[in-house]
């Protein structure tokens, strides 16, 4: 029917020397080489053929010209001559008469798929040599110069092939050297049209016949078997002919091509004397220039026929849509072109509804008996041709999808078989198999070389702050839920950051380096965000506290030494710090060496053992954790994953923020009443805490869990309930948090919260699970060391 | 016990990008009231980078600033750059191993980092002298243009994604 990408009918899969699943026959350039085959509209994307390594660039420039049609390239040339960076594109292969400057670029077989806010503009180069790219470009100034695009007549018959738009038609001769019939006649409501017929002739085509609509004269049907063979044609007298053609040519006038303009929100307004929409509003660094902005034929406005089968007259090729089905939209009382369109699915289709949309909208206002222009044509949404989201992720596929990101030990962790698993945007060990053992024999190993001798853990994922400045300890007593302010140098305390909310939102640890200089961790995923929150509140709430917040989590690196004989490890390391429980106790650090490089050794557990962590600068990561792993030899030390230290934190009854946590849990749900000093002043959640909803005595409360059967694992994510009835619906009081098995304890436990569970020690839940119903008895959640004797040691 | 470069592990993948890894730059944030920074000499224009004791100090932010200095003793240069300072209200941190950072040579770099950073990296805008905090993809880099050469600076963590998105066909 065309000659560009508004094309409804022919639609191919392209199979070779590049893959397309449907793209309009019309926009192919026939290269050597060629593989493509017809698709009826439809096309199903097979397992595997996605396009990879379409191209991505940002370019700025200050005028971007969509189009290169003689208007286009004007405005590119003006916008060049005035010292602009000018990008000039066009969808067509070739760009006749390219204007040229220094910074001038013109770029064919690039589709403008969208325009955003402030000049940003998403462009698909096409899938040709070079590979194909998408650009995502920020202009100063747009402008349109998109063309015109030509409107068919709805009359009976018109879907046959050879009926095709005038324009389409003279293009096929006059660009293309293609003759699309041998004997033509002509359709048209204005000069132009008629005038293709002078093309056609040119090119030795014989021209039997032009109805000029403008006069009277219609063509009432197209007729013949698969294709055209001959039209009716209505004279002015009101007398009918035959004719013989195999093509007939048609011109209903041109439509400003606004398709762009209008999803940016531009305005239409109708124009009488072309019987077209032309824009009208829109925001100041975007302009239409040409054929685009009105400067079309005048025009007869004649939508479709009134001769013949209604049912006959096609509005939207692609979707089958006739004059009879927008006509039986209306009959069942819908009046917008809005509700049309999503009533018939007009202009829903492969071409966005490019030649049906000014037809539809100008056939509803007939039919209502309204003027024409009353209603414009329906909405229009980027992207402007159809583009697959293999094209538009561009790079960012497969690897580069998102950043895996790794700790400086990570060589090392490759090459003794670890098994990783991410945590957010990390990638840690899970657990280490240098045999290829299975997951529990590991973990088993790991869990009992910390509880008897000792293990090793990179912790160098954990988020990491100095919070500097003569006010840092009040700023930190406003975020944490416990006082930082009194903590001696040297010294460590762990904190609990609330929501406004008063649900805990992250934890750490707050090491205090000087007076005015702490050094905290976070969660390793929660980094940016802890970071992100102490400035949002310096700079918005609290601009007259004088604290400065670096990040460090990648200046350092840390190794987790975790196990009665940690002491021993780092000793045999060399270090110069005393060791001794005495002058090093539990919850404090100190500067010093480790190995021979500077080291910061802090005393804490999240094992419940005796442990300590070896906070080196992240160059000297690597060579930190193998002396550690050298020294830790003779003591029977085993590197650990996450999987062991999940296990032998929840023996302890550590939470997990995230894991035990959901946005909902308050400390005094996890029982952590201790860590919350309501008497200090305020902090973030505070006032949250006094809501009586958080007060309740029944809210869920973490809970240990011991299953009757100590072989039997509930699954983190079960649902407790209080009676083993197996009647559903049943009420449900809590649910499995953590489950694991432990080496130490030989059984199976978990972490869950249960309404009241804190009254609840000693009695029996239930899980129902598919299997059946595992019982399990509530106890207090620390299943190891309840004294703390070991990690003081 | 020995240093690890950061970028060890991309080494063939950067000279195939005419890319190179500056290893163990010291590099110490500085912030700092903006009049104080200035009396130091510390560029005060957004983005731009400044000269101080042949050190590189780059804008990160209104009271922001990274000094980079060839690889040495960085607590040197903390204590040096502390007692220039004074004793007011200022935070000095070390963050040398905080971000790796090589240098990406040769003309077409500019097209290459235009694959995954948004900013306007042609000449009109971007010159030797600038710098940028920006992103390259979905990881954040430091930008530092040079006369012949773009210096990255990246968190070690995201140096695989980085290096790997500039390899991508531009």
């Amino acid at each position: 029917m065309s000659a560009g990408s508004e094309e409804p009918n022919a639609f191919v899969a392209v199979l070779e020397p590049w893959t397309d699943v449907i793209v309009p026959a019309t926009t192919v350039p026939i290269v050597d080489g060629l593989v493509a085959e017809p698709r009826p509209g439809v096309a199903r994307l097979a397992d595997g053929s996605e396009k990879g390594g379409a191209r991505r660039r940002h370019h700025h420039v200050e005028t971007l010209v969509v189009g290169a049609g003689p208007a286009g390239r004007a405005a590119a040339s003006e916008a060049a001559s005035r010292g602009d960076r000018v990008l000039l594109v066009d969808e067509r292969h070739v760009i006749e008469d390219a204007p040229t400057g220094d910074e001038l670029t013109v770029l064919p077989n690039a589709t403008g798929l969208g325009v955003y806010d402030a000049g940003y503009v998403v462009l698909h180069e096409r899938s040709h040599a070079p590979p194909e790219r998408v650009w995502h470009i920020r202009a100063r100034r747009v402008v349109l110069a998109t063309g015109a695009l030509e409107r068919p007549i709805a009359f009976a018959g018109n879907d046959l092939p050879g009926v095709m738009l005038a324009g389409s038609a003279a293009t096929y001769v006059a660009r293309f050297g293609v003759a699309p019939g041998e004997r033509a006649a002509v359709f048209a409501t204005n000069e132009r049209g008629l005038g293709a017929a002078n093309v056609l002739a040119a090119a030795g085509i014989d021209v039997v016949r032009t109805i000029d609509a403008r006069t009277g004269e219609r063509v009432v049907a197209a007729q013949g078997y698969g294709a055209l063979e001959r039209i009716v044609v209505r004279d002015t007298g009101g007398g009918e002919d035959e004719v013989d053609v195999d093509l007939l040519a048609v011109c209903g006038g041109w439509n400003p091509n606004l398709t762009l303009w209008r999803a940016i929100g531009g305005g239409l307004t109708y124009d009488t004397a072309r019987a077209c929409f032309v824009p009208d509003g829109g925001p100041s660094w975007l302009s239409v220039a040409g054929s685009a902005a009105g400067e079309v034929a005048e025009s007869e406005p004649l939508w479709f026929v009134e001769e013949g089968e209604d049912t006959e007259k096609f509005v939207d090729l692609q979707r089958d849509q006739t004059v009879a089905d927008v006509a039986a939209t209306l009959g069942r009382g819908l009046r917008s072109v809005e509700h049309v369109k999503r009533a018939t699915y007009i202009g829903t289709a492969v071409d966005q509804g490019r030649t049906s949309g000014v037809l539809t909208a100008e056939i509803v206002n007939h039919l209502l008996g309204e003027g024409a222009g009353a209603q414009g044509p329906s909405g229009a949404r980027p992207p402007y041709v159809p583009v697959s989201f293999a094209t538009l992720a561009g790079p960012f596929a497969r690897d580069l999808f998102d950043p895996v990101r790794t700790t400086p030990i990570n060589a090392w962790h490759l090459d003794h078989g670890a098994v990783f698993e991410d945590v957010g945007q990390w990638r840690r060990p899970r657990y280490f198999a240098p045999g290829g053992e299975p997951m529990e024999d590991s973990v088993e190993r790991e869990c009992l070389a910390v509880r008897n001798a000792v293990g090793a853990m990179d912790a160098s994922t954990l988020g990491k702050i100095e919070v500097v400045g003569p006010d840092a300890p009040a700023f930190l007593d406003r975020m944490y839920t416990n006082r930082m302010s009194n903590l001696p140098v040297g010294g460590i305390r762990y904190g609990l950051m609330l929501g406004l909310d008063g649900m805990v939102w992250d934890d750490g640890v707050a090491m205090r380096l000087a007076e005015d200089r702490y050094y905290v961790t976070t969660t390793s995923s929660g980094a940016a965000a802890v970071l992100e929150r102490f400035e949002e509140w310096l700079q918005t709430e609290w601009p007259d506290l004088r604290v400065y917040c670096t990040s460090v989590t990648e200046q350092w690196a840390v190794v987790a030494v975790n196990g009665p004989r940690a002491r021993d490890v780092l000793s045999a390391a060399g270090t110069d710090v005393d060791l001794s429980r005495e002058s090093f106790p539990f919850m404090s650090f100190r500067d010093g060496s480790l190995a021979g490089v500077p080291a910061r050794l802090a005393r804490v557990s999240f094992s419940g053992e005796l442990a300590f962590e070896v906070h080196v600068s992240a160059w000297h990561g690597l060579a930190a954790w193998e002396a550690v792993l050298a020294a830790g030899g003779p003591f029977g030390l085993a590197p650990y994953g996450l999987e062991a230290m999940d296990v032998l934190r929840a023996e302890m009854g550590f939470f997990i923020v995230g894991q035990e946590t959901d946005g909902t849990v308050t400390p005094f749900d996890l029982g952590m009443d201790w860590i919350v000093n309501l008497s200090k002043g305020d902090f973030i959640g505070r006032r949250s805490l006094r809501r009586t909803d958080l007060v309740r005595a029944d809210r869920k409360q973490l809970v240990g869990l011991l299953p009757e059967d100590p072989s039997a694992l509930l699954p983190e994510g079960a649902q407790l309930v209080l009676e083993d009835t197996g009647r559903i619906p049943m009420p449900m009081s809590g649910h499995v948090t953590s489950s694991y098995r432990s080496p130490g304890l030989d059984r199976t436990f978990a972490l869950g919260l249960l309404a009241g569970g804190r009254g609840m020690h000693g009695r029996t839940v239930y899980a129902p699970v598919p299997e059946g119903t595992i019982a399990a008895q509530v106890t207090v959640p620390v299943f190891h060391d309840p004294e703390g004797a070991r990690r003081d040691g | 016990m020995t240093a690890s470069r950061p970028l060890a592990a991309y080494a063939a993948e950067l000279a195939r990008l005419d890319a190179g890894e500056l290893p163990y730059l010291t590099q110490i944030d500085v912030r700092v009231d903006p009049s104080t920074a200035a009396a130091l000499g510390f560029p005060r224009r957004p983005n731009t980078t400044s000269d101080w004791r042949d050190r590189d100090v780059l804008w990160l932010g209104p009271d922001e600033w990274l000094v980079v200095a060839a690889a040495g003793t960085p607590a040197d240069l903390v204590e040096e750059l502390e007692s220039e300072l004074g004793s007011g209200h200022r935070s000095v941190v070390d963050v040398s191993a905080n971000r790796a950072a090589f240098e990406l040579r040769g003309p077409d770099r500019r097209h290459r980092l235009a694959t995954g950073c948004p900013l306007d990296l042609h000449p009109r805008s971007w010159a030797p002298g600038d710098c940028a905090q920006t992103v390259f993809g979905a990881a954040q880099v430091l930008l530092h243009e040079r006369a012949d050469a773009t210096r990255v600076f990246v968190r070690p963590s995201f140096a695989g994604y980085v290096i790997g998105l500039l390899g991508s066909p531009a």
